[in-house]
């Protein structure tokens, strides 16, 4: 004869919002090896079924570099010293962004099938995909390291001030993959906008010109030196383009500033994902 | 993990409790996806979109009960089932679940195509939250039941429909639960594997202290079951011995489906 459990599995009572965010973060670290799984499969599935499989993590960063490059290059005819360095210190972290806001909005909705039939915790969904997009940026790097066979010498020791500007992008990407895919349940139209919405944003921040382009477009209209200043990429792109392309220390302070605010943002959206997360099944 | 300690001089508590539970849906939210929900709505949808799947539920299910839920197509059942997994959460009232629960509901949920067999019963084991370690042990005995012989080191995706089945039944029914979920599995796979599935789901039943069971196939509900409640419209509209209940249940489908042919007649002679 077996003991039996008579723990309260399903039912327990609903918690303030302290505690149902304390219960989402405690549920993401008992959960932490589904995490993995649904990342490493996130990342695998990406390379499978191509012909050039996992080639393709290296070779997707290093044609967007070169597409930008023969943009601003050859037909914009922008002269800049060690002009792929300086794209691709903008663009491949961009490419983590869009690809993490991307798969966001399939990361609730693409899983319907497992939502209906088990009762897990959903937070694990949107994490897996945040850090199934770190995986990419990873591998962005390769191609990005690769550039300085072309420009040795501008390799220097604050290049590693990358993994620092990184963690602010990272803190920044969390809670709007969480928000999005839950979003994108209620409305699917937010998959068409996104790629849209990301485009104006590229376009508006520091990755084609410089940070200097943009403040003289900002002396001549004020509000858009206002958007330029509230821009994390802004910060994000100049922290990168310090440390890889200048080879000098990145402006902590900005950076700071934005890691800290990212927490209150992170927080604020797992809140907002739990507490809208039971509509999940009923809407799927 | 809110855990309530049950003195010793009280009795346990009942593993499953609902009391003035309701599911309510909001059509406006999934409208944009199913609008023919909204087409063909019935006498539960309120003007303002929102229809209760489930209304004011009491249902005590005690140690050693097994019951049927039983009724039409859009009763309410699959939901019972879902609130019961802690899948939907209620609208109104309160559900309360005890004890280590085994669902299985459409087998299969959670496999990923481009793993293995092994790697797809590891996962589903994380979603289901089963311990790690426990998992691992488990593993073998998994495999072998499901019988996949050679592919088991193959991708989930070559798999046929009924390998996966047999695959997610292995999986679902590997833990031991104190509440046992069940809907309509009872014929997965081939003849071989119905028989198999048959003895595996008995013994699971001998040890769950509490067991749900949905299901059209009125015979084996009768056999399998102690207890039986109609679900219509989202309400209990009969409770009592599974042998009374669908015995009434079949009469009234019979008298239904009389009355049904006699109106399609008048119909055709109208046109």
């Amino acid at each position: 004869m077996t003991t039996h459990s008579t723990e309260l599995t399903v039912g327990r009572p609903r918690r303030g919002s302290i505690g149902t965010i304390l219960e989402s973060l405690a549920s993401l670290v008992e959960r932490r090896r589904l995490v993995w799984y649904l990342t490493v499969s996130e990342v695998r599935n990406k390379g499978s079924n191509s012909l050039l499989g996992n080639v393709w993590w290296f070779l997707d960063p290093a044609l967007q570099l070169f597409v930008y490059f023969l943009l601003v290059n050859v037909i914009f005819n922008r002269s800049q010293p060690a002009i792929l360095l300086f794209l691709g210190a903008a663009i491949l972290p961009w490419k983590w962004f869009t690809a993490a806001l991307t798969t966001a909005t399939t990361a609730v909705r693409g899983r319907e099938q497992v939502l209906r039939q088990i009762a897990f915790p959903h937070i694990v969904l949107p994490i897996s995909s945040v850090l199934a997009s770190v995986g990419s940026f990873l591998f962005a790097l390769v191609p990005l390291g690769a550039l300085y066979l072309l420009y040795p010498d501008r390799l220097t020791p604050w290049a590693l001030a990358v993994v620092p500007v990184a963690l602010v992008q990272f803190l920044w990407t969390i809670p709007v993959v969480i928000t999005l895919s839950a979003l994108a349940v209620f409305f699917r139209d937010i998959a068409n906008f996104i790629p849209h919405g990301l485009r104006v944003w590229f376009y508006l921040s520091p990755a084609l010109y410089s940070i200097e382009t943009l403040r003289g477009i900002a002396d001549r209209h004020p509000w858009f030196g206002l958007f330029v200043n509230a821009n994390p990429f802004t910060w994000i792109f100049a922290g990168y383009r310090d440390a890889l392309y200048y080879g000098r220390s990145p402006e902590w302070g900005p950076l700071a500033i934005l890691a800290l605010a990212a927490i209150p943002a992170i927080l604020l959206a797992i809140y907002f994902f739990r507490r809208v997360s039971p509509l999940f099944v009923k809407v799927l | 993990m809110a855990q309530r300690k049950v003195s010793r001089t009280q009795p346990a508590p009942p593993p499953i409790l609902l009391s003035g539970l309701g599911v309510q849906y909001d059509l406006r939210l999934s409208k944009k996806r199913k609008l023919r929900d909204t087409v063909l709505r019935d006498g539960r949808h309120s003007k303002s979109g929102k229809f209760w799947a489930l209304r004011d539920i009491d249902f005590r299910v005690d140690s050693g009960e097994s019951v049927a839920v039983i009724g039409p197509n859009g009763a309410g059942k699959s939901t019972m089932l879902q609130v019961l997994a802690g899948i939907l959460e209620p609208t109104a009232g309160k559900v309360e679940v005890r004890g280590k629960i085994a669902t299985l509901l459409q087998l299969g949920a959670g496999f990923d195509p481009e793993l293995n067999a092994r790697e797809n019963t590891l996962l589903v084991g994380e979603f289901l939250g089963v311990p790690h370690n426990e998992m691992l042990q488990r593993v073998p005995a998994i495999l072998e039941f499901a019988g996949l012989g050679e592919f088991a080191e193959a991708e989930v995706r070559t798999y046929s429909s009924g390998m996966r089945a047999r695959l997610g039944f292995s999986v679902a029914t590997s833990v031991e639960p104190d509440v046992l979920l069940l809907d309509e599995v009872l014929s997965t796979g081939d003849a071989a594997f119905i028989e198999k599935s048959r003895g595996r789901i008995m013994e699971l039943m001998k040890r769950a202290r509490a067991i749900v069971f949905v299901t059209h196939d009125l015979d084996s509900a009768a056999t399998f079951c102690t207890r039986a409640i109609e679900l219509e419209g989202g309400r209990i509209v009969a409770d009592g011995p599974a042998k009374r209940v669908i015995d009434a249940y079949k009469k009234k489908i019979a008298k239904r489906s009389a009355t049904a042919r006699r109106l399609g007649l008048v119909g055709r002679r109208g046109n």
